[in-house]
């Protein structure tokens, strides 16, 4: 293989790594916290079910917006800076961004109390919670999901950043592909709450899982990151240093 | 049916309000449909709720805001535990 496609990574791994890293990005419960809200206060005021589907569904693809938005910055940022060529010293500090926010995650991720509260915050929580209440249009549904994505920026940054250093080494048309791929995976989660909100699940129940299930949820996305730090460090690290790649 | 009792909003940052009874009964209202319960069942247990909170209220001429919602929900669970439920969660959701 020649020097230039040796730098190249190879598109498997790197779709794996962003599949990895968007399953992480999905773990994390704020966006889906304020669709539950959103619904509760929707059906809460009585709006019929088109109203409600409108507004889940503006809320989905607000989040969507800003993962994508989100995910092409940092990709132009570090195109800009380092062109297609990443200096390993760069990809041993996003395994140790990884590896930081693996032990945060799970020793912080979840507050010590009842309920689903994370991290982030109070007062972008209580932002969050006073306009899930007024939010009654689309268009407010929209920015609400836009929102929710900006409010847990500090524990998705990691995935958006090695995915983005991954994502500026593909050419142009797999570039595209690692995005439309990180997005619909780091959706999962609300796509599913979306569904069954959508046909009529009790959000009691929602929330009752998620309660109950929160230190487990906890735990992949710690995990998750690890096992991503680890895979990254292999595949780029290691890789390159005994010539692999 | 609005009674004399102040209620001091949460974290005390918030001028405190007179306690009214068609709010409470709003929210437990929302609760309750929320759990996908029909109105005809939500609109009677929302009475009784007020009615249980406001009996409440009269022996504690201040309250906050977080009284209420504990008083509230002790008495929603005995008529819906899962709207119960929701109430409670309403604040340590995000």
């Amino acid at each position: 293989m020649g020097k230039q496609e040796n730098k190249k990574m190879d598109i498997t791994s790197s779709l794996a790594i962003i599949s990895l890293a968007a399953l992480i990005h999905a773990s994390f419960q704020l966006s889906v916290s304020v669709l539950t809200l959103l619904s509760g206060h929707s059906i809460g005021a009585k709006h019929s079910k088109v109203k409600l589907l409108r507004l889940t569904t503006s809320f989905v693809f607000g989040a969507g917006v800003m993962t994508i938005l989100l995910l092409s910055f940092i990709s132009l940022l570090l195109i800009n800076i380092f062109g297609g060529d990443i200096p390993q010293i760069i990809w041993a500090a996003g395994c140790g961004l990884l590896f930081g926010m693996a032990l945060a995650v799970w020793l912080f991720y979840y507050r010590h109390a009842s309920g689903t509260t994370i991290w982030i915050p109070r007062a972008m929580a209580d932002y969050l919670n006073r306009r899930t209440k007024l939010t009654k249009h689309s268009a407010e549904s929209f920015a609400l999901g836009l929102s929710s994505v900006i409010g847990e920026i500090l524990f998705i940054i990691a995935p958006l950043f090695i995915t983005a250093l991954v994502l500026i080494q593909l050419p142009p048309m797999m570039q595209l592909l690692g995005i439309g791929i990180y997005s619909v995976i780091s959706l999962i989660s609300l796509i599913i709450v979306w569904l069954l909100i959508g046909i009529g699940y009790n959000l009691g129940k929602i929330q009752k899982w998620r309660e109950s299930n929160k230190h487990f949820l906890q735990f992949s996305a710690g995990s998750g990151l690890l096992i991503l730090a680890f895979f990254v460090y292999v595949t780029e690290i290691i890789g390159n240093s005994v010539g692999y790649k | 049916m609005d009674l004399s009792v102040d209620i001091i909003k949460r974290g005390g940052q918030r001028q405190s309000e007179r306690f009214m009874r068609e709010k409470l009964h709003a929210s437990i209202v929302a609760a309750c449909l929320s759990v996908r319960a029909p109105e005809g069942q939500a609109e009677p247990i929302a009475h009784a709720v007020c009615d249980s909170v406001i009996a409440w209220l009269q022996q504690h001429p201040e309250v906050t805001s977080s009284d209420i919602r504990i008083v509230a929900t002790k008495h929603l669970r005995i008529h819906h535990p899962e709207a119960a439920y929701l109430y409670e969660q309403h604040r340590i959701t995000i």
